[in-house]
């Protein structure tokens, strides 16, 4: 049978064309059910008798149908395992693809579940059930009449199929189907045509033996909701947005929220450089970081500049209604920036409607109610940009000290925060391994397990290099070949060699790790590789992007086993001028793999004359003479902090924390990685002009450097921004005696002037723009590392192909494809970085879990109410509070006893009484953890030296105590590093 | 034009029937042949019908685009005749051997479509100078078997009643730029008024006499023919176009007994036509009809 679906579309140059399409209705199409005796049955999945819930709404065993308002608001409830015979039309399912793709995703995983017992019904193309449109009926009506009618004939198909003897012979009940849904129209006219119907929340909570399932039920409305007053200025509706959008009356953009400031945000907007400022909580009007929103942009008038208050919300509680006290700190806000200078003010707007939520799941912790037993509470997410959410609960004892996952359903006027619930659990707070998740979730860092189609483009185990191999590649296998990594490093990817020729040259060789012959362009594991872009780090915990079958073995070029690598060798005179060079696949056998120390050792102890000791000499003349030629070029030596936490290997804790220690081996090592990538990236670029992978650092707009060069001027030196050249020579000049730290800490500061680094294709951009700013470098690749970044994956499959040594394919040469798989990388890299980030801070909170120290620090800004302090020993920066910081009452008192700084605008200074901060002074801070507060715990810096009464802590005995008060093994630690 | 090969005797023998008015079949000169009407069969069509005149097949389907009006012109819509012989109709079709039947066709229906009283083109207007439908009425004869002018005409008629535009929604932009909308409900859509819309009569000339809806083997008796165009108005028949067809010439007072005889037809006949496509609305209602019938 067939029939015919006529809509009409209209096409993108504007024409209006009907279009029908042939609709064909089977009567072969199976219900699925164990119990029915008509239909042919050959699905595997299949609604069995074996899974009866226990409602105490539907007495008797029952398959549940869905609505597609239930799909998309009650997934979570969904993903328990609790609802068992479950059918899904495809109706629902086509009405749940066009409207979410995520929830669809996660639908599917449903369905494709065995043990879930989720059954597709394919009610579109049967012939009983297939609804045609009426005249005069939306199609939301359609579908809901379609979903009636798959109910009604599921329900009389079944029971035609239960004899109603024998199932009393039996004992059994008669099996039914019940529609589960919560749009009220559709549920007055099921019951109407006599179908089993029941609301989501009313069937979850009638439900006998999950009664904690309730938790996870979308809430859009809270029951009991006090009526309260809105509280925020109405959204504009969807087509008075739009209109405004096309008048160019509104502008859109996404939503920024300040991360320090919950009363401050801003909305990118094309066109406007610093993006649109929003401030205060109406202007805000409900938006959430990432949203679309529509902004109206304020009379000039109006407009106010960022403040730099650090703002914190806190007293926040379920039940609160705004206090006083707070809408005070936020008036107070509000007119300090209405004071700001005029120079200073940025474009200002509010928002007036959201054109698109993006809200996902948030990691956080449920805050402490002071109502006991009660079942809303306020949910604080681990992002600051998030603003708390209201949720309901019954479990709220045991989620107490856990980290857990909440979902935003709504945000009503009426309400101050958001409306969510509960979606699960990660684990126990503090807990390392649940403070990793949340560490990873908050990063979007894809780091479930592989899935077994990624790990079925595993080479099969044992593996070896066949005859084939051995001749398709250069054997390298004779040369003194050795690896130098960081300790406890698995993934080894690079090795090196230099030998004299009987010319008197030297031949030096890099090899990676030929990753590539691997991983085949396209399928699942290259996908899931690209997908992941690169290998994220995080304290004592590695998420590869590879599986570690290759990572840590088949890839990785250990000591004294042969590997596929992929060389990258030149000729070089005793000056390190390159003569020539050559890339070619090879087969190595790495002699040895050492660490950064024992390389050291080997070439600092003149007793040790072995070939490796003899090469690893010559590579680090070599490296010196490349590095001296590079910074002579206008390279720049950036600092940033770096540390090692020593991970206790149970608890995985941190015991110990280091500086990371720079060696000549190091750079040595940084020196070769640079040359390598460099001629690949010579060489790619010459030979694929339109779509080779590069990577360029774009130089700083000169306003990106005047906090540096304002701070410079204060302590006396010049720093030219001009050039990288003159940049990079005036870097090496501001040194002070007094203070060594001083140079590291004007490093430290221009690093954040500057741009982050991207990869491109080098079709996109002019050949001018490939500049690399921070290594003066015209052009520049990632080559070195296949085994962590998918970028180097694709220039060595770029490489392979312009040397033939592999074939090429048509993705690798297309330009668009690879473009957006660089911007997939570009965001890979950064949430990597920031993840990494991420997980240093809370080892460090960890480290000072129940400590507290005096530490030598400096200022690293100046802020109107708080210093940044700089602390060099473990690379930590944290925030002074001057007044009015987060702790309510501490400003309070503050104020009251006068300690009064002021801060001067001009030379961004903080002043009280005769004491005056500038940027770069030495202080004192006593750092502790602030775990008062289970939420977030914080490290607190107090100021020690220089003294001002009032406000520093007192020195001596309280110290002394703090210290005593420490189990005495602990305290013995300390000592010890401290020497 | 597909020709039959008529003997002397057969040719007189239609003669004398002329005269007598009772020709081959048993009709009069003023009698048609019995028609088959369908519409709505082309799915894909936003309309379409199908006329089967005896013999004669005629497959009509309407397709709608968006398009500027003419600049000289900016209120009215547009309207497209295209006309394909089939090569099933007659094998000398084949190739481009119907190309000038199907121009003839073509220039015939223009013309009398032409004046803005025979088809108000003001309805196919969205935006008055910026944006209009226009319809493309493509012709298919799938068999001849003589007066194609006429068949053609209230096929194509009966098409355009059947058509329906998608209701469209003007919303004003930036600059004046208008943007359209569609409504998403299919079947809300709008109709095209016919009252107005012409049809052919082609009158015969054989011997001394006039007659109407000429046979294949008629038409090879006649010298010259009169396609006659009728448009209704205000429920009287204005002539909205003649020509002559065929070698022949005709004398003044022929031409008037001509006209005025293709005048009174086509008023019946359009009167018929109105009512049966109204019949078969009602019958079918607003829903999808069933499929069933030609084409299935």
């Amino acid at each position: 049978m067939q029939t015919l679906r006529e809509f009409t579309r209209k096409t993108k140059r504007g024409n209006i064309l009907k279009i029908v399409r042939e609709h064909y209705l089977r009567d072969d199409i199976s219900c699925g059910s164990d119990l029915c005796q008509y239909c042919f049955q050959n699905e595997v999945y299949e609604l069995t008798s074996g899974h009866d819930i226990k409602s105490s709404l539907f007495k008797f065993p029952h398959y549940i149908v869905l609505d597609t308002n239930v799909v998309l608001d009650q997934i979570d409830v969904l993903e328990e395992d609790v609802l068992h015979n479950v059918i899904v039309l495809t109706t629902v399912l086509n009405e749940v693809k066009h409207k979410s793709s995520s929830i669809y995703k996660r639908l599917n995983e449903l369905i494709h579940d065995r043990t879930r017992n989720f059954y597709v019904f394919v009610n579109e193309h049967h012939k009983d059930t297939y609804a045609d449109r009426e005249p005069d009926e939306t199609a939301n009506d359609r579908n809901d009449r379609a979903i009636r009618l798959a109910t009604k004939w599921y329900d009389s198909h079944l029971q035609a199929s239960q004899d109603p003897k024998v199932f009393q012979r039996s004992g059994r009940s008669v099996t039914r189907v019940v529609l589960l849904t919560d749009d009220a129209g559709n549920r007055a006219k099921a019951e109407a045509e006599n179908i089993l119907v029941a609301s989501a929340a009313e069937y979850v909570k009638s439900l006998e033996d999950f009664p904690l399932l309730v938790d996870k039920l979308s809430l859009k409305t809270f029951e009991n909701e006090k009526q309260a007053l809105p509280q925020f200025p109405p959204h504009l509706s969807m087509k008075a947005l739009l209109e405004g959008l096309r008048l160019k009356k509104l502008l859109q953009g996404s939503f920024h929220a300040s991360r320090e400031n919950y009363l401050e945000g801003s909305v990118s907007v094309e066109g406007y450089e610093t993006g649109i400022l929003i401030q205060g909580r109406d202007s805000l009007n409900r938006a959430v970081e990432g949203d679309l929103v529509a902004v109206e942009l304020l009379p000039e008038s109006e407009w106010s500049a960022p403040s730099e208050i650090v703002l914190e919300e806190k007293n926040v509680y379920a039940d609160d209604v705004p206090s006083e006290e707070r809408a005070e700190e936020e008036n107070e806000m509000l007119q300090q920036v209405q004071t700001a200078p005029v120079a200073e003010r940025t474009p200002t707007g509010r928002i007036v409607g959201i054109v698109r939520r993006k809200w996902r799941q948030y990691c956080g912790i449920l805050q402490p109610s002071l109502i006991e037993d009660t079942t809303r509470h306020i949910f604080v997410p681990a992002d600051r940009k998030i603003p708390r959410i209201r949720i309901e609960t019954r479990q709220a004892s045991k989620l107490q000290n856990q980290r857990i996952i909440v979902t935003i359903d709504s945000w009503p006027r009426n309400s101050r925060y958001p409306h969510g619930h509960f979606v699960r659990s990660l684990g126990p707070l503090g807990n390392m391994a649940t403070e990793n998740e949340v560490i990873l979730l908050e990063h979007d860092v894809p780091h479930c397990k592989f899935s077994e189609e990624v790990l079925g483009f595993l080479p099969k185990m044992p593996w070896s290099i066949t005859e084939e191999d051995y001749a398709k590649r250069v054997d390298l296998r004779d040369l003194y070949i050795c690896s130098v990594d960081p300790p406890g490093c698995t993934d080894i990817d690079d090795a090196l060699h230099c030998r004299e020729l009987p010319n008197g040259n030297l031949e030096v060789g890099v090899h990676i790790a030929d990753v590539s012959h691997f991983i085949r362009p396209g399928n699942a594991m290259d996908k899931e590789a690209a997908a992941r872009g690169t290998t994220v780090y995080l304290v004592g915990k590695r998420i590869d992007m590879v599986p570690e079958l290759l990572s840590s073995n088949l890839c990785s070029l250990v000591g004294g086993v042969e590997r596929f690598a992929f060389s990258c060798v030149w000729e070089v005179d005793r000056e390190a001028n390159i003569l020539d060079k050559r890339f070619h696949k090879s087969v190595i056998k790495s002699k040895r793999a050492m660490t950064y120390e024992e390389a050291q050792a080997l070439i600092d102890d003149p007793t040790q004359t072995g070939e490796i000791a003899k090469s690893l000499r010559h590579l680090n003349r070599l490296a010196k003479i490349l590095k001296k030629r590079r910074m002579d070029n206008g390279a720049l030596v950036l600092a940033s902090p770096e540390i090692r936490f020593q991970v206790d290997s149970e608890t995985h804790e941190p015991l110990e924390v280091e500086a990371k220690q720079m060696r000549d081996t190091n750079s040595m090592v940084e020196e070769f990685m640079l040359l390598a990538n460099i001629t690949v990236a010579q060489h790619i670029a010459d030979e694929f002009t339109e779509c080779a992978v590069l990577r360029r650092h774009p130089k700083p707009p000169s306003t990106n450097f005047d906090p540096l060069v304002k701070a410079a001027r204060y302590q006396g030196f010049e720093v030219v921004t001009d050039s990288g050249l003159e940049l990079a020579h005036s870097l090496d000049k501001c040194v002070k005696a007094d203070n060594p730290y001083f140079n590291t800490m004007i490093r430290i500061l221009t690093t954040r002037c500057m741009m982050q680094a991207v990869y491109f294709i080098s079709g996109s951009l002019q050949k001018e723009e490939f500049f690399h700013y921070g290594l003066a470098a015209d052009i520049y690749t990632h080559f070195t590392s296949p085994i962590r970044r998918y970028s180097d994956i694709m220039v060595h499959r770029l490489l392979a192909a312009s040397i033939g040594a592999d074939s090429t394919y048509a993705q690798l040469l297309e330009r668009k494809s690879n473009e957006e798989l660089c911007n997939n990388l570009n965001y890979r890299h950064k949430m990597a970085q920031y993840a990494g980030r991420a997980s240093v801070a809370l080892n460090t909170h960890m480290f000072f879990r129940g400590k507290e120290e005096d530490e030598e620090g400096y200022v690293l800004f100046v802020r109107k109410n708080a210093l940044q302090v700089l602390i060099p020993k473990y690379g930590l920066e944290g925030t002074l509070y001057l007044k009015g910081d987060k702790d309510g009452k501490d400003g309070a008192e503050r104020s009251k006893s006068e300690i009064i700084f002021t801060f001067n605008e001009e030379d961004h200074t903080q002043r009280c009484g005769s004491v005056i901060f500038h940027s770069f002074d030495p202080v004192t801070v006593r750092l502790s953890l602030d775990s008062t507060n289970v939420q977030h715990e914080k490290l607190v810096f107090r100021l020690v030296k220089p003294f001002i009464k009032g406000f520093s802590v007192e020195t001596s005995s309280e110290a002394v105590e703090g210290i005593a008060a420490q189990p005495p093994a602990k305290k013995s630690k300390k000592d010890k590093k401290k020497k | 034009m597909a020709y039959i090969a008529l003997s002397e005797a057969e040719k007189t023998f239609i003669l004398h029937g002329v005269e007598e008015d009772f020709r081959c079949d048993g009709r009069s000169r003023r009698d048609y042949r019995p028609m088959e009407l369908e519409t709505g069969l082309v799915s894909n069509a936003s309309g379409s019908a199908r006329l089967r005149l005896a013999n004669t097949d005629i497959l009509v389907g309407v397709k709608t685009e968006i398009d500027v009006p003419n600049p000289l012109t900016p209120e009215f819509g547009k309207l497209e005749f295209f006309v394909d012989c089939s090569a099933n109709a007659t094998p000398e079709f084949e190739g481009r051997g119907g190309s000038d039947l199907a121009q003839e066709l073509i220039l015939s229906l223009q013309n009398a479509y032409e004046s803005p009283f025979a088809f108000d083109y003001r309805t196919l207007c969205l935006i008055p100078g910026q944006q209009c439908w226009k319809l493309y009425i493509d012709i298919l004869i799938l068999e001849c078997g003589g007066n194609l002018h006429d068949a053609v005409s209230l096929a194509a008629k009966a098409a355009l009643f059947n058509t329906k535009l998608p209701r469209v929604t003007a919303t004003l932009m930036d600059a004046g730029i208008t943007d359209l909308i569609i409504s998403d409900n299919p079947y809300d859509c709008t109709r095209i008024g016919i009252d107005a819309v012409p049809l052919l009569v082609t009158v015969c000339k054989i011997g001394d006499f006039c007659l109407v809806d000429p046979s294949a083997e008629e038409e090879v008796c006649s010298t010259v023919s009169m396609v006659v165009s009728v448009s209704m108005r205000n429920n009287e028949a204005y002539l909205a176009g003649t020509h002559l067809t065929g070698g022949g010439s005709m004398h003044r007072d022929t031409m008037l007994s001509s006209i005025q005889l293709g005048v009174s037809i086509g008023e019946q006949l359009n009167s018929l036509l109105v009512k049966m496509l109204k019949a078969e609305q009602e019958r079918v209602g607003p829903k999808r009809p069933k499929t069933v019938g030609f084409l299935k």
